[in-house]
């Protein structure tokens, strides 16, 4: 991925982008530029995002745009800003959507490459784990227990020493 | 639910870093999940290294060459089922605490020493740390002991 130095594009560029379900999108070609969201962009004026759906896109272009000004981080601050559970309060309300569009933002952020905005969907989720049982977790993410009780015991036994604090 | 490849699981994972017990409830969520999280559980257990639980499960990974260094202490090392997890392939660094937790499991057996007891700490430091040389996956870093 180039982290773009480079924003070649001027401000009054730009180009059309057709969701999977055929919506048609017409952004600021810094937008494409910054993130390389378009692998199979040509440089042309129109590209096609194969994956993702329009209300999706819709999202995720939204996001892009806010944050068309922001610096560029290096690769070297990834782990950095992993780690730093802290969100802006744009981008939490921008992510207090329900939980099918979270996730389909955060698979579309991995698809298209947007780290910033993958990072930022996966701190979320991860914030909606936080001092929760296992059980209110399967009850949030809709998840079944699959563990045997036998296994589950065993787990428990091997790994409690990371309950304590 | 839309489901999520491994790797977006892992960088939501590894946002919970370091917090080993909201890791450890998450591990428990089910069977997927929990694959997902014990590399980045067990990667560095930190200030747990002092826990004698932690130690026991060491224990149970050394081979015979590493348990031989053992046989003249004449101590019982745990012999618990097989672990679910080759968990130390894990581990990738160590830190001064280890040292702490194989004092306190040596307490907790009540070993009555007939050498120093300095002297059967440090072989079994030698041990352990023989044992993560050779079943850690991954780079692998320790602080001077």
């Amino acid at each position: 991925m180039d982290n773009g130095t480079s924003n070649s594009a001027s401000e009054n560029e730009t180009i059309t982008l057709k969701s999977c379900d055929g919506i048609e999108f017409h952004i600021d070609a810094r937008i494409a530029n910054r993130y390389t969201l378009l692998n199979n962009w040509n440089g042309g004026e129109s590209a096609c995002i194969p994956n993702v759906n329009g209300k999706v896109l819709e999202k995720v272009l939204e996001w892009c745009e806010h944050h068309i000004n922001d610096p560029q981080l290096n690769c070297g601050d990834d782990d950095s800003r992993r780690r730093n559970t802290i969100i802006e309060e744009w981008d939490e309300n921008f992510l207090s959507c329900d939980q099918d569009m979270l996730f389909e933002i955060i698979l579309a952020a991995n698809y298209l490459e947007i780290k910033p905005l993958l990072d930022l969907g996966c701190k979320t989720v991860a914030n909606m784990m936080k001092s929760k049982s296992p059980e209110e977790i399967r009850s949030a993410f809709n998840i079944d227990n699959d563990y045997t009780p036998e296994e589950e015991e065993q787990f428990r036994k091997e790994n409690e020493w990371a309950e304590d604090y | 639910m839309i489901t999520l490849p491994n790797e977006c699981y892992y960088m939501i994972f590894n946002n919970l870093r370091p917090d080993h017990k909201n890791l450890f409830l998450c591990a428990l969520v089910n069977r997927h999940w929990c694959r997902l999280v014990i590399p980045i559980l067990w990667s560095d257990p930190e200030e747990h290294f002092t826990d004698i639980r932690l130690i026991r499960i060491f224990l149970l990974t050394l081979n015979a060459e590493e348990q031989a260094l053992l046989i003249p202490f004449n101590i019982t090392l745990p012999n618990h089922p097989k672990p679910l997890f080759d968990y130390t392939n894990y581990i990738t660094s160590i830190n001064n605490y280890l040292y702490y937790g194989i004092r306190n499991w040596l307490y907790d057996i009540k070993y009555k020493p007939f050498i120093t007891e300095c002297e059967l700490e440090n072989a079994v430091k030698c041990s352990l740390i023989t044992m993560f040389l050779r079943t850690s996956n991954r780079y692998f870093s320790k602080d001077p002991l």
